[in-house]
């Protein structure tokens, strides 16, 4: 059966079913309106009930209310009422269904981005479109935070305000479009990579995307809370977080868990993917990079993701439920948190950086015309960051008044890490050495990202000896710190990678000259905004502080009005991503004569990727070797006999 | 590669290294050093800070050197040499970046276990965190307090770090070490003040909304100067007829961080202007006096209008009861002032 045939394969609709009714029961955003409602009315009844029966007062908890109707209840009603239950209720329920259903699959119009999709494509697609609302979203809050700091003093924002736009900032930043972005674009190009038809699990994944705005609604909604927006970083450190905040927090520890629960799922459908569904041929050493990095990655995801999901819950649970996980007074141990919490989010360091490498492994490659120097030893770093990158965590630690002995340790492996990284770096170097180096957009960002992330890697080993950390732990110099590694590291590749599979993703090219220029901004801008921050956290301004000493005033409205044409440069970036996917010309299914998978078939591709499964014969990397081949499409086309001899 | 390459490449670097020389040595980074400690942080900082140096030398000036010569002319649609790896190469940046760490963290541990050495017969400081304001105790002094740290200089002190509420972290740039300041726990930290001055000490960790604002001053002095100053403290501490002032009480506490007063010229927004004290007690109608110490002892026991619950701290329940009638005394003749 062909990809076409299959694709016209919609399920009669059923005569009986008038049109309204349909709108009201059939899956789609009425349903999830009523269907939230609904589930909110029965975790408010299920609260109330429970409180009465047991006669415990206030009946009317609004906290208990809001978490178990809002967070909890309300939200799994939308999850149903869009549609992503509907097959397994149907099987539990014992209704017929039709496992080769593919009604929910690919995208006839625009409205198609809209429903529950299990296209790999259309959810990428999905992904990387929501992700880059919250971009747009985190980086106005940033502007917000600058336009206060650009002059000691309080001018805009009372502290709790001020407080929670960096919160929220940097939440939406790591949870609602880093990581996420990175999981659209391998879920777009993991399948094609592979020579798969989709993923292993195509309604899990269309679970996991749809988890993902709940949990950015929730953060974004934590400001209309009575008392403000959760205001205790994104790290959200105990006791301050647990006890000492309002309502917003819990809307923090709950989008957490969303968002968390989103990761889980598509780590666990890309290990699948990726060990169950490689095209005859496609041995480990064969993969390409991009697939190896988000091999890597999705085992950090599984592992570590359930410790935020813990220490959230803990943290929940003290500020709802008086619980003392964390309350010194009730025998509670604060440090206890920092420990789970960083368990994790040391490893999303790496979790937001592997599949950044992934992407470059692939650019640089294909725009230096030359193979991948040292493709074992790229992939068996990405290895070693993985297991080095779970014995690290206490570095966030060395003043917190933990064991002081476990600093050494912890100092060592950090710089470890180093070693495996350095390695790539230098890899990518050799890789361009004597090629033939096309400048191309995503080439662009590419060369910006080796050249920034190599400044935020000095940085971290710097960070990562115990006495300069006692004197730059908690200052700017750690804000400067980590926007070179996730900026300058991770939203570099991710531009990489966007303007590299947009020809692939919308069928058409992106304009050239707008995106040399989006760079060019955007690298400017960005190094004007974050450098100076180093100085500012040597000199002694801490993070996190909505007012500060007269002295730091002059570098502080610099760096506020770099900011700004920082944030001015994504004008640019929309613009070009805008028009050229309405009207740019169309793009030839290979616009840059890669040899990976994606790139042998038409753009966009067919809605089941490949007619027939390819044939994979040769390393995804076989640049200046005459006659290379990475795989062989449609095998049913060569003949017999030339395949026999 | 011809000695023409080389030549060009090693160029490259060097212009690569000046700027970033130049960088780390124009402006002024590291703020006037204070201890003994912070000289030894510097030292690694500097050592880090010149290894930097030279790895980013390499790398900018090898990706500059490779963006101009083996740019692909145009309509050069022909493919680079397919080289797949040098074994020797890659032992060699795994190799040489191992012995760069290696030597990071032997020296970075010495630095760190002799930052971690209190020398002999150090005076001893308890810092005493809470939303928002520092308490330093000297507790060879009989309890003597005070709200800002006055340390003698060239004699090691060790100081044993604590907090009321929630975590916050102790800081004196200028002295380099750093401590957060935990519920429960006690941990030391140690410093040896080497330069006469006054330095601020500023709160690191966010700690809610006054954490701006929880800033103090560490005052070396010479070694008479705070003898001198200890005993003008103790007589008044261990006088019986030591009258507490209201005043120092107010500022003692941090409540400037959130509060304004004019008698105090403080000017916080996060909780109620304390001018107007008269009013707000009129408006919940309560008397004057106790509704001013049930808004210290049990701030949510009326909340103004306006304002959340549960941000005024309730650590000042274990005020004193001469502090607190002193604060209380002096709240209510400042507001009616104003």
């Amino acid at each position: 059966m062909t990809a076409a045939t299959l694709h016209d394969a919609h399920p009669p609709a059923p005569a009986h079913h008038g049109t309204a009714r349909r709108l009201l029961l059939g899956p789609g955003w009425i349903r999830a309106a009523w269907m939230f409602c609904l589930f909110s009315a029965i975790g408010f009844g299920l609260v109330v009930g429970l409180r009465a029966a047991a006669g415990w007062h206030p009946i009317l908890d609004t906290q208990i209310i809001t978490l178990v109707s809002l967070l909890v209840c309300g939200p799994i009603g939308f999850l149903a009422g869009i549609g992503c239950f509907d097959y397994w209720v149907y099987y539990a329920l014992g209704f017929p269904t039709r496992p080769e259903d593919h009604s929910g699959h690919g995208a006839r119009s625009w409205k198609d981005y809209f429903r529950v999709n299990t296209d790999h494509k259309v959810i990428g697609v999905q992904y990387l479109v929501t992700t880059m609302v919250f971009f747009i979203i985190g980086g106005m809050l940033a502007m917000l935070v600058r336009a206060e700091l650009a002059r000691p003093g309080i001018q805009f924002f009372d502290p709790q305000t001020f407080n929670g736009l960096f919160s929220v900032h940097a939440s939406l930043m790591i949870f609602l479009f880093i990581i996420p972005a990175f999981a659209g674009l391998a879920n777009f190009v993991v399948p094609l990579m592979l020579g798969a038809a989709d993923m292993a699990f195509p309604r899990l994944n269309a679970l996991s995307f749809w988890l993902l705005p709940i949990a950015g609604v929730m953060m974004v909604a934590s400001f209309l809370v009575p008392g403000g927006a959760f205001a205790c970083g994104w790290t959200g450190y105990v006791p301050l977080c647990s006890t000492h905040q309002p309502l917003g927090a819990v809307f923090f520890n709950q989008a957490v868990q969303w968002a968390g629960a989103s990761s889980i799922m598509t780590a666990l459908n890309f290990l699948v993917t990726i060990i169950t569904m490689r095209a005859p041929g496609m041995t480990f050493w064969r993969l390409p990079l991009l697939v190896w990095a988000n091999f890597t990655t999705s085992l950090l995801v599984v592992i570590a993701t359930p410790f935020i999901a813990g220490s959230q819950f803990f943290s929940m649970f003290d500020h709802v439920m008086h619980t003392a996980f964390f309350e010194t007074a009730k025998g509670g141990y604060p440090l206890g948190y920092q420990h789970i919490f960083w368990f994790y989010s040391h490893p999303a360091v790496y979790i937001m950086m592997l599949p950044g490498f992934g992407i470059m492994s692939e650019v640089i490659s294909v725009f230096s015309r030359k193979p991948i120097f040292g493709y074992r030893l790229m992939a068996l770093s990405l290895m070693a960051i993985v297991v080095l990158g779970f014995s690290v965590w206490a570095h966030h630690m060395f003043v917190s008044g933990m064991a002081s002995w476990l600093r050494v340790p912890m100092m060592i492996t950090t710089l470890l890490i180093a070693v495996p990284t350095g390695i790539k770096i230098f890899s990518w170097l050799a890789t361009m050495w004597d090629g033939k180096l096309h400048f191309n957009t995503p080439m662009l960002f590419a060369l910006g990202f080796l050249s920034m992330f190599v400044i935020g890697g000095l940085s971290g080993v710097m960070l990562g000896a115990v006495p300069v950390d006692i004197h730059m732990n908690q200052t700017y110099f750690v804000v400067a710190h980590i926007h070179y590694v996730l900026f300058g590291g991770s939203v570099f590749t991710i531009f990489a990678g966007i303007y590299y599979w947009f020809p692939k993703m919308t069928g058409r090219m992106y304009d050239e000259r707008l995106g040399k220029l989006h760079f060019w901004l955007t690298f400017v801008g960005f190094n004007l905004t974050f450098f100076p921050m180093h100085i500012l956290g040597t000199e002694g301004m801490p993070r996190r502080v909505v007012d500060y000493a007269p002295k730091f005033a002059d570098l502080n409205m610099f760096i506020s009005l770099a900011s700004f044409a920082l944030g001015a440069s994504t004008i640019v970036f929309l613009y070009n991503a805008i028009t050229s996917w309405r009207s740019g010309e169309k793009a030839p299914s290979n616009p840059w004569h890669a040899m990976t998978l994606e790139w042998q078939v038409s753009s966009p591709p067919p809605v089941f990727n490949f007619d027939e499964i390819p044939q994979v014969v040769g390393s995804p990397y076989g640049y200046g070797i005459p006659g290379a081949q990475h795989a062989i499409l449609a095998p049913s086309h060569v003949p017999e006999e030339a395949a026999v001899t | 590669m011809r000695k023409g390459q080389i030549l060009s490449l090693v160029g490259i670097g060097v212009v690569a290294g000046g700027i970033a020389t130049a960088v780390a040595v124009v402006p002024t980074w590291l703020p006037t050093r204070a201890s003994v400690e912070a000289g030894r942080i510097d030292d690694v900082i500097w050592m880090t800070i010149i290894i930097s140096i030279v790895i980013f030398s390499v790398v900018g000036g090898v990706i500059v050197y490779e963006v101009i010569r083996f740019r692909a002319r145009p309509g050069d649609d022909s493919d680079g040499p397919p080289v797949h790896g040098h074994t020797g190469l890659e032992i060699t940046w795994t190799l040489i970046p191992l012995g760069i760490v290696t030597a990071i963290a032997i020296f970075s541990a010495i630095v760190l276990s002799r930052n971690g050495n209190a020398g002999v017969d150090p005076l001893r400081v308890d810092v005493i965190a809470q939303q928002y304001s520092w308490t330093f105790a000297y507790p060879d002094a009989h309890g003597l307090t005070s709200s800002v740290l006055r340390l003698p200089k060239g004699r090691s002190v060790v100081l044993t770090i604590t907090s009321k509420d929630v975590i916050h972290s102790f800081w004196v740039p200028n002295f380099g070490q750093k401590q957060d300041a935990v519920p429960g726990l006690h941990p030391t930290l140690h410093i040896t003040p080497d330069r006469l001055g006054t330095f601020p000490v500023v709160c690191v960790e966010l700690c809610g909304l006054g954490h701006a604002l929880m800033r103090s001053e560490a005052i070396v002095m010479t070694p008479t100067a705070f003898d001198k100053w200890l005993k003008s403290q103790q007589t008044a501490v261990t006088s019986p007829s030591a009258s507490v002032s209201g005043a120092a009480v107010f500022k003692n506490n941090g409540c400037g961080a959130c509060h304004t007063l004019t008698a105090a010229a403080t000017t916080g927004k996060i909780g109620p202007d304390l001018d107007k004290l008269p009013q707000w007690a009129a408006q919940a109608k309560q008397p004057l006096e106790s509704f001013v110490k049930t808004s210290i002892v049990d701030p949510n026991a009326y909340v103004q209008p306006g304002f959340p619950k549960n941000v005024m701290p309730g650590t000042f329940a274990s005020l004193p009861p001469q502090q607190l009638d002193a604060l209380v005394q002096y709240l209510i003749s400042s507001s009616k002032k104003g």
